[in-house]
């Protein structure tokens, strides 16, 4: 009997659109995370391997998960099939065991869930096969991979699970309840994981054990797995997996007896509560009354159509949100947003104050793909409702006209997604005020509503024109499926066009200071004409809506054709022409007020430049020795007027005769530059690259100069393809002097990616000049044209804001009912300035001789105290360690947070509004904003002071000191035990760095340019533990003696070498090792705690025996590891527990730098309180493989 | 008055379902009788407006059915053959949206409306109940109700009385003669007594093709002194069939008993009956598949 059962149901399931349905989407969302970039879930990152082992076991596990969904269809469905189809009494009249009877129902059901899990596999192998992608970032197909996850992880998941739901819907009989059982265990494991994971290593194992999915015994297994070992290893099926998976196997066919046991073939169920019995309402029969029916007039017209309207999609959206299906998606929604908003805007695991335009950008982020399937869903639902409920015929045959159930069904849809919207926003207030958050604004969530209303809307209308046009639901479904496949597509290969790209728009970019600011107007014309396109689509749609029974599409081009009269002519022709019209609007925005260019024009332009110009480079110019501009801002027209003067003199040795000239080449074709110079003659003319040569009519003598002249005038008109010119904006308008000529080959413009340089038939990327490199060294690395040079500037804006630049202020005036101000650099400085313009308001305070100033914007001054603070504080500790401050004035100035950082010019540092949102009320979150602000005021020394030369690592000279000046700030502010926690964070970031790198990793002193993860996360890294090795003071003396030395120096410009000489000079003999691992190589620890045990002395104390390993590697550029001796004293603590439990304020009872051997070792030391937690490199202060794994519970016997 | 002229359709499929019908129907109950297959449905749905023929005409008085459909749509009551129902939502919810949707929009008309017809098809008592939960013969009363919503002219109901039983089929048949009363109702069925019992007029259909139309009185009587009875042995029913025109065999009180159509008595043992509306439709199908077997 099993067997026919579950052959029987198997065939339903099979049979039912909806597994092809969920199996399609499931498989095309793991084709995704292969086969595209944007799609990522299993971590295939850097030089791990796209279809790498490992990749392939996560995103399968994790689509089991997926599982909690798919169960409750398939083998809960399966339970209640003959409950709800009223063939309960069919089948249980024959003399079927229950077990037969669930065991198959639910083996069926079963078997259907892990087929859609298969088809998640091939989804991924298939990805994997696509040409599209770099060979370089594949291995061989891991079929073992595929296997193991399926058998290990994916199938028990699915058995447990479906055992679980299997029980709860022959409990309780009903869908909802088991959707309910589902949402509630999905809660109590995210809750689980929370309380039982938090960093808390004591809980691990039970955690492992806890966790159903298995997912954190596969973590535990696996989280010492360098890349190699992901790209080529299985985990093995020993330990906590082993017990996990036993565990649950066990647990799910105990649910499953217990399913058998209480299964209850009769009308009732399981009762749980006595029913008040109901009355047989008696049915009648039909009584022989005469005919008498009162007289009706049926109504047309614009008043009965509204009512007709209106009732039709009451009638529509009570079936909609009456159903489960929706409250379980809409619960599922909130769920996921639940998940974005807890990271939203997150910086160092700092949260930031859950500001509305956060919390409305998490709402669209997390309802994308999950509004569109619902949508997609309800779409099939409702347009074919009355033809799966056979009330078709009655209701076509009525004098209703065809656009009636169309606009009915659209707005019903509508109506779904405002409640998704509203529902996410009232969520969202509720997030905010919980986290004690009460600036509420719902008037901007009302815009954010509106405009994602529009989005998903349009997808809607697009959805029921297609479920209309197709002959059955799951053709309409198909047709969905294939539009949004496309979309896909498109955006993969770079199509973006938003002209081109249906029901695409700009972005709306929204910044607290500058709300929308001129974006949203692009967006919603973008809308008005997609809008116009739908509106055509939906007159097709009515024109072919169905009604009654066509045979076929000839009969319904027929009946289209006789419904294509006056009222649908005109509208399809309107429609047709506005679109048209706003087409050609949008077209001379974005293509003739903007250059729009395409993904490869854009690479090919890049390309050229290098293929023509390169040669250029090294061209002797005269330098820039003196910079006066006059810069007329008009925010509100989005214009900037620039008149400058440059002196330029020949230091060369020779005369120069050519002039090179590199102007910006902004996506605005509302730009103009005037030169005005000697007599010269134009070489080279090159607009679309913005690359000027002249040849002077009389060269240059050495030591003698030139005034060169330009006026530059920028303007962004209208709208681009997508948002422009973010630099000059209504409020937070802020640009630097890049925007002006400069006069070298410009190196950043250079195609990076060494596969998009083949294409274009360009040599492997060239990379930043060797320290060997002399000529190099005549240029710092942020400039090519100027060494230290006088500046001085006068801004203009309109009258209600202030304009800053670098500079002292030295004078503020109205005139012509603008405001001026006039900013003067006494000393040389950089070429490197910034222009900013906003409705400021100011805070200031002084600190000695130095005043400081805050320019912010907003009620609320949320960061700002905070930042200066920090100012002082890293004034302060720069000043006493490395030297006097150069200027007499230090302001921190917001700019709109389009963009997240911040950037130090001469004593000013533009700042993302971002930074200031940053909620540092949890004092034991990361400072994050005392962290960013003594960064960038260090930057006043490590750049502004002493800045490296062209050449590899000179950014170590910059970012790695900031890091460090900022680090020694927060250690002094916080105590050195907080820093373990932003160090963590700073290693994490500098492993996944390197896993993602295309080119090479370096070593510190050798670090190029754009090696973020190298100069800031390792350098931060490094240095701390430096400091820690040999002394903080050490280290300030060094940098202070390299200081000395290179303090606003000529060319040729400093490099690592020296800064490292004199770290050298300073550790003494000792520590030579040490800095060539931390310096010239990339240098790689493997540390960890295996178990450390203690015994109480009679004399009260405590050994601890602590059983550690440790290696240490040698990395090189691609990231294969030797090992190497172990050869610096590695740090082991033992700790008391702290009294609030906190790990970041437990005392250490021992701590010192040892000599720890190769491999696994024992240490044994004696303490005088009572051990907590042993640790090597407890501090997380080498450089370690993994982040994790430093500490483990003492056990005392 | 309804006037049909010249109606074809053929399916993609390649079924013929409709071949030159022409049919004259005036006020008062019209009978369309056929088998299942027969064409009834398509040739139902086509008045109806739900579908296009391939060819020909129908008129609704004034109106051109085929092409003026809202016109005819105004008029129109229809309960199709397969009529589904929102099975959560109660018959009163479910009778005024319907009422609605065909234009009754002010509120205290349509309830008065919605009240009335409940209580016509005797479904007022359970009209707060969900149709999910409706018998049959709930549902087809519930479908007549539905039907009779804005003062039809021309009432459709196609195979209403399927799985009714007998007294329940009885009184939805007085229900329909007394709108025949006033109304042009087009009644299709393939139970011969529905027609024989109340229909002064109609039409049998097979194949597609209109086989008789007229009086049932009349075509009764075409067929007078035709008709011959015997009881015979089951076994040989295939004889029979072989030699002569059997218009129905049916089991009467454990035998087999057999009708015949005959010029004169076919052979000994036969009688002569008072022919009824069954043996002319039998009669007609009979000599549709006898056209078919030549």
């Amino acid at each position: 009997m099993f067997r026919e059962i579950y052959r029987f149901e198997l065939r339903q399931q099979l049979r039912s659109p909806l597994f092809w349905m969920i199996a399609c989407l499931c498989a095309v969302l793991a084709f995704a995370a292969t086969a595209s970039h944007s799609v990522r879930i299993g971590g295939d990152i850097g030089n791990i391997h796209r279809n790498a082992p490992f990749v392939v076991i996560l995103t399968l596990s994790l689509f089991s998960i997926i599982g909690l969904f798919l169960i409750p269809i398939f083998v809960a469905g399966a339970a209640l099939r003959d409950f709800g189809g009223n063939t309960a009494e069919l089948i249980f009249a024959t003399p079927l065991t229950r077990g037969a009877y669930l065991g198959g129902r639910f083996a069926a059901g079963w078997v259907t869930s892990v087929l859609v899990l298969l088809g998640v596999a091939i989804g991924l192998w298939i990805g994997s096969l696509m040409p599209w992608i770099d060979p370089a970032r594949l291995g061989p197909t891991p079929w073992a991979a595929y296997a193991w996850a399926l058998g290990v992880i994916v199938i028990p998941n699915l058995f447990f699970l479906g055992a679980l739901l299997l029980l709860l819907a022959t409990l309780t009989r009903s869908m909802l309840s088991t959707y309910v059982g589902v949402i509630g265990f999905f809660v109590l494991r995210l809750v689980a994981a929370l309380a039982l994971g938090r960093g808390n290593i004591a809980h691990q194992t039970g955690a492992a054990l806890a966790d159903p999915f298995g997912l954190g015994a596969l973590h535990l297994a696996t989280r010492y797995w360098t890349a190699a070992d992901q790209n080529s290893r299985i985990p093995p099926l020993t330990g906590l997996l082993m017990e996990n998976r036993l565990l649950w196997l066990a647990f799910g066919i105990a649910l499953f007896a217990a399913s058998v046991a209480l299964f209850k073939p009769d009308r009732e169920g399981v009762r749980w509560f006595r029913r008040r019995a109901t009355s047989n309402i008696s049915t009648g029969k039909m009584l022989a009354v005469p005919l008498s029916v009162p007289r009706v007039s049926l109504r047309t017209g614009f008043g009965p159509r509204l009512v007709q309207f209106s009732k039709l999609v009451g009638f529509d959206s009570a079936g909609v949100f009456g159903s489960t299906a929706f409250l379980v998606m809409l619960a599922f929604g909130l769920l996921n947003l639940t998940g974005s908003l807890m990271f939203s805007g997150q910086a160092f695991g700092t949260p930031v104050y859950p500001v509305t335009h956060l919390m409305a950008q998490a709402i669209s982020g997390s309802y994308q793909w999950l509004l569109w399937i619902i949508l997609g869903f309800y779409a099939g639902e409702l347009v074919w409702r009355e033809r799966s409920a056979r009330v078709n015929e009655v209701m076509d045959a009525f004098p209703s006209p065809d656009w009636l159930p169309l606009m009915s069904k659209i707005t019903s849809l509508v109506a779904v997604i405002v409640v998704f919207l509203l529902a996410g926003s009232l969520y969202c207030m509720g997030y905010q005020l919980l986290h004690g958050f009460h600036h509420l604004e719902p008037l901007l969530y009302l815009k954010f509503l509106g405009l994602n209303l529009l989005d998903f809307a349009w997808f809607a209308i697009l959805a029921v024109v297609l479920q209309t046009m197709a002959s059955n639901k799951f053709a309409g479904y198909a047709l969905i499926l294939v539009y949004i496949v496309g979309m896909i597509a498109l955006t993969q290969l770079h199509l973006a066009d938003n002209l081109y790209l249906p029901g695409s728009a700009p972005a709306a970019p929204y910044s607290d200071m500058d709300g929308f600011g001129p974006f949203w107007i692009g967006t919603l014309w973008f809308r008005a004409y997609w809008y116009c396109l739908d509106v055509a689509l939906l007159v097709v749609a009515a024109l072919f809506w169905m009604r009654g029974n066509p045979s076929g599409w000839r009969e319904r081009m027929k009946v289209a054709a006789q419904r294509f009269r006056a009222p649908s002519m005109a509208i399809l022709t309107v429609a047709l022409a506005a679109f048209v019209l706003i087409g050609a609007f949008l077209f001379h925005n974005t293509h003739e007020l903007y250059r729009y260019q395409s993904h490869d024009e854009r690479l090919r332009r890049a390309a050229n430049y290098e293929k023509h110009y390169r040669r250029y480079m090294g061209l002797a110019q005269p330098r820039i020795m003196d910079v006066k501009v006059s810069v007329a801002m008009f925010p509100a027209q989005r214009r900037v007027d620039v008149r400058g003067r440059y002196t330029l003199v020949n230091k060369h040795g020779h005369p120069i005769d050519q002039l090179l000239v590199q102007l910006p080449v902004p996506d605005t074709r509302e730009f103009k530059v005037d030169l005005a110079f000697p007599s010269h003659m134009a070489e080279i003319t090159d607009p679309k690259q913005g690359f000027y040569l002249y040849r002077l009519a009389e060269p240059l003598a050495p030591g003698a100069s030139m005034a060169l002249r330009f006026h530059e005038q920028v303007a962004y008109p209208g709208f681009a393809n997508e948002p422009a010119g973010e630099q000059i904006v209504p409020n937070g308008t802020f640009f630097g002097n890049w925007v002006f000529p400069h006069f070298c080959y410009d190196v950043s413009r250079q195609l990076t990616d060494n596969n998009q340089r083949r294409r274009y038939g360009l040599g492997p990327a060239q990379v930043m000049p060797k320290r060997s490199d002399l000529a190099a060294r005549a240029n710092t690395y942020i400039s090519c044209d100027a060494d230290w040079v006088h500046f001085s500037a006068t801004l203009s804006t309109s009258a209600g804001q202030i304009a800053v630049a670098s500079g002292h202020l030295q004078r503020e005036w109205m005139q012509g009912g603008r405001r001026y101000f006039h900013y003067v650099l006494n000393a040389p400085t950089l070429d490197f300035f910034s222009f900013q313009s906003a409705r400021y308001r100011v805070a200031r305070e002084a600190w000695h001789n130095v005043s400081l100033e805050v320019y912010y914007t907003g009620r609320r001054a949320y960061g700002v105290a905070r930042t200066l603070a920090s100012m002082k504080d890293a004034l302060a500790y720069d000043t006493k360690h490395f030297g006097p401050y150069q200027f007499r004035q230090l302001r921190v100035v917001e700019f709109p947070g389009y963009k997240s950082y911040a950037q130090t010019f001469p004593n000013t540092i533009p700042y993302s509004h971002r930074f200031m949102l940053e909620d540092l009320r949890k004092p034991s979150d990361i400072d994050y904003i005392t962290y960013v602000t003594a960064h960038e005021t260090s930057h006043e020394w490590w750049a502004h002071q002493a800045i490296g030369a062209n050449v590899r690592g000179a950014t170590m000279l910059s970012e790695s000191l900031a890091q460090y000046s900022a680090m020694m700030v927060m250690k002094h502010l916080y105590g050195p035990l907080a820093m373990r926690k932003f160090l963590k964070y700073q290693l994490d970031q500098y492993l996944a760095g390197r896993a993602g790198e295309r080119v090479k990793e370096e070593p510190l002193a050798r670090v190029y340019e754009n090696q973020d993860y190298i100069d800031y996360d390792k350098g931060a890294v490094i240095l701390y533990a430096l400091q820690d090795y040999i002394g903080e003071n050490k280290v300030d003396a060094a940098l202070r003696a390299w200081l000395d030395q290179v303090r606003f120096q000529s060319p040729p410009y400093t490099d690592s070498r020296d800064l490292i000489a004199d770290l050298r000079a300073e550790a003494g003999p000792k520590y030579q090792t040490l800095i060539t691992d931390f310096f010239d190589r990339i240098t790689l620890f493997d540390d960890r705690m295996e178990s450390a045990t203690a015994r109480k002395l009679p004399d009260g104390q405590y050994r601890v025996t602590m059983h550690v390993y440790a290696e240490e590697y040698d990395a090189n550029g691609t990231g294969k590891e030797t090992r190497t001796p172990l050869d610096i004293p590695i740090e082991i603590g033992v700790f008391a527990k702290a009294g609030n439990g906190k790990e970041q304020d437990e005392k250490p009872l021992y701590l010192a730098k040892y000599p720890v051997r190769e491999g696994h070792s024992a240490i044994s030391v004696i303490v005088s309180g009572v051990p907590y937690q042993a640790g090597i490199d407890p501090f997380n202060e080498l450089i370690d493989r993994v982040s994790s794994g430093h500490r483990a519970l003492v056990s005392i016997h | 008055m309804l006037t049909i002229r010249d109606l074809y359709k053929t399916y993609p499929n390649g079924v013929r379902a409709l071949s030159d019908v022409s049919l004259d129907v005036p006020n008062g109950m019209f009978g369309l009788l056929g088998p299942n297959g027969a064409g009834k449905s398509t040739l139902m749905r086509t008045i109806a407006t739900l579908q296009d023929p391939d060819s020909g005409s129908i008129k609704l008085g004034d109106i051109d059915v085929l092409t003026d459909k809202v016109a005819v749509r105004r008029v129109l009551g229809y309960l199709p053959q397969e009529f589904g129902v929102y099975p959560k939502v109660s018959a009163e919810a479910m009778l005024d949206h319907l009422a609605v949707l065909k234009g009754v929009t002010q509120r205290g008309e349509r309830r008065e409306l919605v009240g009335a017809l409940l209580h016509q098809v005797n479904l007022y008592e359970v009209r707060k109940r969900k149709l999910g939960g409706f018998s049959g013969g709930m549902r087809q009363r519930f479908g007549i109700a539905q039907a009779l919503i804005g003062d039809p002219k021309l009432v459709i109901v196609d195979e209403p009385t399927a799985g009714l039983d007998p007294e329940e089929r009885q009184r939805f048949l007085n229900l329909l003669a007394e709108i025949g009363e006033r109304v042009v109702v087009i009644l299709s069925t393939h139970i011969v007594e529905d027609v024989s019992e109340l229909c002064p007029r109609m039409a049998i259909i097979a194949e597609g093709q209109v086989r008789l139309a007229g009086e049932p009185r009349e075509t009764i009587r075409s067929l007078e002194g035709r008709v011959w009875r015997r009881v015979i042995d089951k076994a040989s029913i295939a004889n029979y069939r072989a030699h002569m025109t059997v218009l129905s065999t049916r089991l009467a009180g454990g035998a087999t008993l057999i009708h015949v159509l005959a010029e004169g008595r076919p052979e000994e043992g036969f009688e002569p009956i008072a022919p009824d509306l069954e043996d002319v439709y039998f009669g007609q199908l009979q000599r549709a598949t006898g056209a078919r077997a030549t």
